[in-house]
């Protein structure tokens, strides 16, 4: 009888189970099956597809250097600071981790458009961000710095404090400390940060489409292309689709292979 | 050799601050050279007056003093990089990207000494503490005896003034405890610097210091030469690190002694008005039926623990006076003595100290 429980609950819980699974990997194995593979190298070097790229690179590799030179001295008085106030800020942080990204545009907007809180005292000077490269940069910082900061803040949490004490009285100053032990110590913390930034950047849509737009050469990054040719030729998209599928399970694989325990 | 050293040259400090629920006031006084061993219970202030003293933490009263220098007076406080001090703790805190040379030179390197002489002199620190061929290893790849001593070589790098090693061997297992033990020991007699040395265990405390103070609840509980504290523990923790039982209570001139908790004990050293009295746990004799002749101390116990200790057991006995016995294991068996069971615990007058409290 108890042979029999166990069998009928291994199935009650067994089907919810596999629907979940199937519910993810289908999705991925039809995007896989229905790409044609030999077309991949050719639908990539299109007039289209190449811009798109290389935006796409640029400004994600500005937005992991910005999350690396403002982030980290963010995670740093993160780490360190016991004030309430410290709660509060990492409670802020967490939003546009789960705030919708066309909010996050719309927010963006209102900060950096023409009559934005920012963007006013910029169009005196000619200055207009919005539509512009800067202001996909600013969509994929905005939603990825989070993921930057709480990561890197992790690992200097999990650094000894004992270690600093010790650093301090062989004179060393708070600067050298860092420079010589904390930073050394935490870049591991700092690489997995810097991926799930730059990953998170490079998927970035619906904040760069509000408040960038979708102009090709300027704003028009890879997801965005996928958006657009998927109306003009589904087989491009699913090729652009492969290669940023593939891009994700190789961050995935350097961040398991090496930094995620 | 040298002209006679004071308190002056050495260190003078006395701790005043609280930390959370606890109130320490701590004074420390020690000439150059000298090894005082810091010990409580756990909680007591040890490690809190440690970090004091290293600057990490500010003092709310009181004043350190070190070599003539003012490192702290209550008011301003010297950061810990511009103190002369050293400092090791429990778990060697090496650290972990550097190798053991570089983990040394890491002090000089930040006190502005260049780079060739901070390496010259790690080397030399090294070799003092026997490890000058594990120079390159990183700190993993050294055992936790070597961490020790690497961690011993950097904290006198810099040529402290003071010296502070908190639980410096609490994270040893005790081969390699016995034998750093030593090392330490060795290296601490070519230093001629003030070490305050932190421990919970009384043969780290006999082994290393030439003055002890015990530290309870914030409080200096008793202070002296390890021989002073052997032979007259002033507190029941002092008592129970140096083995003794120790009982506060009133003496009379005949040699009765009632402890504050009514048990008497009969002494033929008598001391009158408020003593302290001791009895060794190896004089304590225990029987069966009650003990006919000499002992003028007998009493009916009841058996609480029994544990071993190589060939000799220790009996903790509760009743009208709580007593530590020590038996051979042969008497455990032969009177077949188990928890619960009550037995006669006899001790001759002669063994039983008493000093005023």
């Amino acid at each position: 009888m108890r042979y029999a429980a166990g069998w009928r609950s291994r199935v009650a819980l067994g089907i919810p189970a596999g629907l979940a699974l199937l519910l993810l990997v289908v999705p991925l194995v039809a995007l896989m099956l229905r790409a044609d593979w030999a077309r991949v190298p050719s639908d990539l070097a299109t007039p289209t597809v190449l811009p798109a790229l290389r935006l796409s690179l640029t400004t994600t590799s500005i937005t992991a250097a910005l999350c690396l030179l403002l982030g980290t001295p963010l995670a740093w008085f993160l780490a360190r600071s016991d004030h309430r106030a410290t709660s509060w800020v990492r409670a802020l942080l967490t939003v546009p981790l789960v705030l919708p990204p066309v909010v996050g545009g719309v927010a963006l907007l209102m900060t950096w458009g023409r009559t934005g809180l920012v963007g006013q005292h910029l169009t005196p000077f000619g200055i207009q961000i919005p539509f512009t490269t800067v202001a996909v940069v600013l969509a994929e910082t905005f939603v990825a710095m989070p993921y930057y900061v709480l990561a890197v803040e992790g690992a200097m949490r999990g650094l000894d404090p004992r270690l600093e004490a010790v650093a301090r009285t062989l004179g060393a100053t708070d600067l050298r400390y860092l420079r010589t032990v904390g930073i050394p110590l935490v870049l591991p913390g700092i690489a997995s940060g810097l991926a799930l930034a730059w990953a998170r950047a490079l998927g970035e849509f619906g904040a760069t489409i509000t408040f960038a737009g979708n102009f090709q050469g300027r704003t028009q990054t890879l997801p965005l292309l996928v958006y657009v040719e998927l109306e003009r030729d589904p087989q491009v998209a699913i090729s652009i689709s492969i290669m940023l599928l593939a891009v994700s399970v190789l961050v995935l694989g350097v961040l398991r292979g090496r930094w995620l325990r | 050799m040298s002209a006679p050293r004071s308190h002056a040259d050495g260190l003078d400090a006395r701790v005043r601050l609280s930390r959370g629920t606890m109130d320490l006031d701590v004074p420390l006084t020690a000439e150059p050279g000298q090894v005082i061993g810091v010990l409580g219970p756990n909680g007591g202030g040890k490690t809190t007056t440690v970090l004091a003293l290293a600057g990490v933490l500010a003092l709310e009263e009181g004043h350190v003093r070190v070599g003539g220098d003012v490192w702290d007076d209550g008011r301003r406080r010297l950061a810990p990089e511009r103190r002369r001090v050293g400092l090791m703790l429990a778990d060697s805190l090496l650290f972990p990207h550097l190798r053991a040379v570089d983990n040394v030179a890491y002090g000089p390197r930040s006190r502005g000494v260049d780079h060739h002489r901070a390496r010259e002199r790690a080397h030399l620190e090294l070799e003092r503490v026997g490890l000058a061929d594990r120079a390159a290893s990183r700190p993993r790849e050294l055992s936790s005896g070597q961490q020790a001593r690497v961690a011993l070589a950097r904290a006198l790098a810099t040529d402290p003034a003071l010296l502070l090693l908190d639980e410096p061997l609490a994270a040893l297992d005790p081969d390699t405890r016995a034998r750093t033990r030593s090392d330490l020991a060795a290296r601490l007699t070519a230093y001629d610097g003030v070490t305050v040395i932190v421990t919970h265990d009384p043969l780290d405390a006999l082994t290393l210091a030439d003055h002890l103070v015990f530290v309870e609840d914030g409080r200096v509980t008793q202070s002296g030469t390890p021989a002073e504290v052997l032979s007259e523990p002033r507190s029941a923790y002092v008592g129970t690190v140096v083995g003794l039982n120790l009982y506060a209570g009133q003496g009379d001139s005949h040699g009765h002694v009632t402890t504050v908790k009514g048990g008497v004990v009969v002494t033929t050293s008598p001391t009158e008005g408020s003593v302290w009295a001791t009895v060794p746990p190896s004089a304590v004799s225990l029987h069966l039926h009650e003990p006919e002749g000499s002992p003028r101390n007998a009493w009916r116990l009841r058996i609480a623990s029994v544990t071993m200790q190589g060939q000799s057991a220790r009996v903790g006995l509760v009743g009208e006076l709580p007593l530590t016995a020590e038996v051979t294991l042969e008497s455990v068996t032969a009177l077949g003595l188990q928890v619960g069971q009550e037995v006669w615990a006899a001790v001759k007058a002669t063994e039983v100290r008493t000093y005023p409290r």
